[in-house]
This record gives C-alpha cells, structure tokens and sequence, in this order.
C-alpha cells in the first residue's frame, strides 16, 4: 500500500472514531447540561416568587388557606404552586415528578422549597416539563452529527491533498532514482526539489551509495579493459612466435603437433580476452548506434556464418521473419553478434536433427523476435544464472566454450535497450525472446 | 617491397620481421614515434604497419606524417588499443586496413595482399590449380571455362586463403580465424573447419580431381602448387 494512501486511510478511521465516540456521548453531555441549566433557572424563579412574597405579602397569594397555582394553561410547560405546607419539614429539592395538572399527567422537574412566615409555613413548588427540556437534544445531536462530519470531510480532503504535496518528492526519488536508474550507466546527480529535510537527506544518502555502485562497477569495467588490453600484446607474441616455428622447414611433424595443441590453447586464452575485451567496450559505451539494416537480412547474414554448424547436426532452422521491417539506430557488427551467439546456442544445446525456429513479429509498436530451439533446455533453478559470466551448466556437453555466449547477447542487448525473456523446459527446449523497442524498429514503405 | 614496421614490442617485431622477410618483403623497424617519423619524412615504403599504442607518440599522427611524405604507402593500423572510435579515425585519416591485436601473421600477409591487389593492380590475378581455375580478382573457381556456382563465398575465402600461402600446412585455427575473425563468441578449437572442407571436396570432385587440396594428418591442410 502506497504511504499517501495509508496516510489518508489513518486519519479518515481514526477520524471518524473520534466523531462517532462524540456524537454517542452527546445525549448524555445534553442531558447534564439540560439538568443544570434547568436547576439554576429553577432557583431563579424560586428567588423571584420569594422576593415577590416578601414584597408583597403572603396573603396577597394565599387567602383562606387556599394555595396558589398559576401555569401555562395550554401546553402546561411550566407551573408554579404555593400552598401551606402541613408536614412542617424543611423541604429544599429538585427532583423530577409527575404531576397532574389540569386532567393531564405531565413528568416534570420540580424545585421544592419550604418557607416560614410568620408562624405558618408555605410550600413552594415551581416545575417545568421534562420533554420541554429535552426537546432539544435530538436535533442537537443531529446537527452536530452532520457538523461534524462536514467537517471531517474537509481535514480528510486537506489531508490528502497536503500529504500529496509533501510526498511527491518521495515519488520523484523512488522514480527517478530508484526505478529510472540503469546500471552501469552513469548518471549526473539531479538534486530532487523539496524542502523536507528527511527527503533531502533520503535524496542525498541514496545519490551517494549510486556513486559507490558506480565507482565499483567503473573500476571493475576498467580493470577487465585494461587488464583485456594488456593480454593482447603477449598472446600476440606468443601467436606470431608459434606461426614462424610451424612454417619453418627444420621442425618435425611431431614437433608440430605439440605447437599445434600450444596454438589451441593460446586460441582459448584469445577467445576468453577478445570477449571479456567486447563486453566492456560495449558497458563502456564505446560503440555507436548508427547503422540501418532489415531484421530479415540481418539474420540470413548470420545463417550465412553458421550453417555448416546446423549442417554437423543435422539440425532444421527456419526463418519467418517478414522482410518490411528494418532495424535504425542499432551497431550491425553487434547485433549480428547478438543473434551468432545466439543461433550458436540453440544449435549446441540441441539435439541432433532438431531444429530451431526464428520468427519475427510486430506487436503493440515493439518488435519481437523469437528464437526457439528443441535442445535440452534449461532448469528452472538455473534459468535465473545463464547471463552470468563463466557459468557453465551442461557439464556433459562435448561442445568446448567457457561461458560467455550468453553474457555477450545480454550486454549486447542492454546497450540497444532490448529486453530478453527466456522460457525453457528441460528436454522440450528453449525460446529466447528479444523484444525490440519501437525507437529501433521501422517499418519499410 | 619496402615495409615499415612502427612498434614498440621488440618480441613481437621480430617475429613480424622474420615472417615477412620470408615473404621476400624489405623490413625497417622503428620502436619509437620519433624516429618512425624521421624515417617517413625521408625514405619511400610501400607498406607502413603502425602501432597505435607507442610510448611517445600519438600513433594517429603518424598516421597523418605518413599520408602526407608517403601517399603511395599503404598504412595498416596494428592496435591492442580497446577504444573502438581509433578503427574509425584511423580509417577516416587514410588509413587501408586495420588489425587489431593479437592477429595472426597470416591474416596480416592476406591484408597486404589484398591491398596490393586493390591499389597496385596484380596482373596475374587467376591460378591454375590442377583441372581448375582460380580467379581471385572475381572470386570465382572454374573448371573448362564453367563457373563452378555450388561454392559459396566462405568455401571460396578458405580457398583463396590457402592458395596465398600455398604450400604452406594451415592449421585449422588459423583458418577459423581468417574467416570467423570478427565473430566473437564463445567456442574455441571448433571443427567446422573440417565440415567446410569436406564440402568443398564433394563440390569439387564431380567435375575433377582436387588433389591439390592435401589434408595434412594431425595438423591441417595445405594446397600443394608447383610454381
């Protein structure tokens, strides 16, 4: 799950956790406010009718100890009372109550408070309807409900598009200096604008450890050219040395088949140099993409260099590559070394009368070119290692070669952009399928 | 013909120089840029071979030295240098051919003698081998005046090859090299050499004998020609 999703994930739970928490308890903080809300408005009355007894007397509201009552005739949402009280106890409550008043049975929330005047003492009782109280608190909730959810809404959105912000610069490293980085190739460091220091921190640390991986791989390609560079001259002397013993007239055959054999083994450590040399030339950069040739012609030039290989097996190849397609921008002298090494694997991990099939097809604005053999093809657990270089697998092969056909194709490949999938089964066969960027690929008008 | 070898590696002139001298070539031999270029502003030479790699000069400019006081000589470009870009300099400035190192004396003749061909004009461009006819300016073998077409242009090239160093043994490395020399792949002592020559027989021996194509047992093959 990508972090900016996470990110407005959290804060819309955790959010609405504390709305829903909130809105559950409102009844309840409605409820106590409601309650002394009413109390204090209770005691206000009560000190009001008070003060107006003291003002105005006693018997201005009691006559004939006939108590007083007064209320709101027609929707009875508050009453006051006044009458003597004859139990003579100190009485100072606020509880809630039924009461009939008028024929109707009303719960209310009644203050009751005794008094004394003169010798005689009063009761005093002021109430207010209980569903008056809490009429309220439903739309209440309601509206803080939606308030609130509102406004929820509005931090989630700020949220997510404040946490895009901040985190694109986290995209742009990943994409950039992550994913878009091809190795070996140098690249020049492009500071990623933001002004987190963490980000810019992150950009930093990962632009330096690409230097390290760099460096490395600079000095190992240096190494294998120089050290590739330096052989050339032995070897040539050896060679030339071997050449003028073997033409001269004074040696003995015998002695010329041992010089033979020093000439093969020399041709190994040549063979072994010269590629070494071509794969870092080529990681290098050292050549250029300049040449335009048909796909179809292409191949046929290298079936032309390597028929007499499929001829010594016995082994059908057939070509079905349609002829309007040509190849730009690309080195012919590599591509054709691309696709010898590997027709030259198909034909000698195959079997004898096998065949090997090379198709070409356009698709999706790439081009495809299959290259499928009916050899012994390759485990599963080894098909990760075969672009690895010096590894050998078939051990039982009779075939002499040290490993690096297919580390060639791959650096071949990677220089021209070309992607390689290989699906093999053992003893069915492999395909190896070269998939060729449009930039490569034109068709012929 | 005069040949001027410039190169820093006294092993490696030596052999060239004993090689060549038994070709009946003249050798001069410079282990240095400095005196290469004194003996090019001076002498004539009909084939100067440069290295690119001397200690103290820019075998590029000896290149240039050289078009400019011997524009009738042919420079070959003798290199272990890996930049890919001095084949292209060297042959944007003149240069006829270029090996690179290490090459095999024999390729090196064959270079030579394919410029000789190209520049100087060889009059005695075909050879009679047997019942059959050589052609080397048209690349064609013939026999009683018809083209023998079944031969295909590496059968020719390893023909051709033998012929020029004829009465020679070649090894089948040595042919490999001359006619897979630019592949670079991964197999080495291969015996295609031999499946190439089987067929060259077959092809030859349904209009007439080509015993002149010898196998030498154990060692390779040889065009035996008496001059």
């Amino acid at each position: 799950m990508k972090l900016g999703l996470k990110l407005t994930l959290f804060n819309t739970i955790s959010k609405l956790v504390i709305v829903v928490l909130f809105v559950l308890l409102l009844p309840v903080l409605i409820r106590d406010i409601n309650r002394n809300y009413t109390d204090n408005w209770l005691r206000k009355q009560q000190e009001k009718v008070l003060k107006q007894v003291r003002q105005q007397g006693i018997h201005s509201f009691i006559q004939n100890g006939e108590g007083y009552g007064s209320y709101n005739a027609l929707l009875k949402e508050e009453y006051v009372s006044l009458d003597v009280d004859s139990a003579g106890d100190n009485v100072d409550t606020i509880i809630n109550e039924r009461r009939l008043v008028a024929g109707d049975t009303i719960q209310y929330r009644i203050l009751s408070h005794n008094f004394t005047v003169g010798k005689q003492t009063y009761l005093l009782e002021i109430g207010r309807s209980i569903d008056t109280i809490n009429e309220t608190a439903t739309p209440l909730q309601n509206i803080a409900f939606e308030l609130l959810l509102g406004m929820v809404l509005l931090t989630i959105l700020a949220d997510q598009v404040y946490s895009t912000y901040v985190l694109r610069p986290l995209g742009q490293i990943i994409k950039t200096k992550l994913i878009g980085h091809k190795f070996p190739r140098p690249t020049p460091y492009r500071k990623v604008r933001t002004t987190t220091s963490d980000f810019e921190y992150l950009d930093i640390s990962i632009h330096k450890m690409i230097q390290t991986i760099e460096g490395t791989f600079q000095k190992e390609r240096e190494f294998i050219s120089n050290a590739s560079h330096e052989l050339m001259t032995p070897i040539s002397i050896l060679q030339t040395k071997i050449e003028n013993m073997f033409g001269s007239e004074e040696i003995t055959d015998e002695v010329k088949v041992r010089l033979l054999e020093m000439q093969r083994i020399l041709n190994r450590l040549k063979s072994i140099t010269k590629t070494l040399l071509l794969i870092s030339q080529i990681e290098n950069d050292q050549f250029l993409k300049e040449d335009t040739i048909s796909v179809n012609e292409l191949v046929h030039e290298v079936y032309d260099e390597i028929s007499i290989r499929l001829q010594e097996k016995n082994i059908n190849l057939t070509i079905d590559i349609p002829a309007d397609w040509k190849l730009v921008k690309v080195n012919k002298f590599l591509l054709f070394n691309l696709f010898f090494n590997l027709i030259n694997n198909a034909i000698k991990y195959n079997k004898k009368g096998g065949g090997i099939s090379i198709t070409g097809t356009a698709e999706n604005k790439q081009y495809i070119i299959d290259v499928a053999d009916t050899g012994i093809g390759i485990d599963a657990e080894q098909l990760p290692h075969i672009f690895n270089r010096f590894k050998k697998f078939s051990k039982s092969l009779q075939q002499d070669s040290f490993g690096l056909g297919l580390p060639i194709v791959k650096s071949i490949a990677d220089f021209h952009s070309v992607k390689i999938e290989v699906h093999s089964e053992p003893d069915k066969g492999s395909t190896f399928r070269l998939i060729l960027p449009s930039e490569l690929i034109e068709k012929q008008s | 013909m005069n040949i001027l070898i410039v190169e820093d590696e006294k092993a490696l002139t030596a052999e060239m120089e004993l090689f060549l001298a038994g070709n009946n070539y003249l050798c001069e031999i410079c282990y240095n840029g400095t005196t290469a270029s004194e003996k090019i502003a001076t002498n004539l030479y009909d084939f100067i071979l440069i290295d690119l790699g001397l200690p103290d000069y820019d075998g590029l400019d000896l290149l240039k030295e050289a078009k400019k006081y011997n524009p009738e000589a042919a420079c070959i470009i003798l290199t272990a240098r890996a930049e890919v870009n001095d084949r292209i300099k060297g042959l944007d400035l003149g240069a006829d051919d270029y090996l690179p190192k290490p090459f095999s004396l024999l390729e090196l003749q064959s270079r030579m003698q394919a410029i000789t061909r190209r520049k100087f004009g060889l009059k005695n461009s075909t050879v009679t081998l047997g019942e059959f006819v050589v052609d080397l300016t048209n690349r064609a073998i013939s026999h009683n005046g018809t083209v023998i077409s079944s031969i295909t242009k590496k059968e020719f090239d390893l023909i051709a090859y033998m012929l020029l160093h004829k009465n020679r043994t070649l090894t089948r490395s040595q042919l490999s090299e001359h006619i897979w020399g630019s592949v670079v792949n991964d197999d080495y002592d291969s015996n295609y050499i031999d499946a190439h020559i089987k067929n060259i027989r077959k092809k030859l021996n349904t209009h007439g004998s080509a015993d002149w194509l010898e196998t030498v047992r154990g060692l390779g093959y040889r065009i035996n020609l008496n001059a």
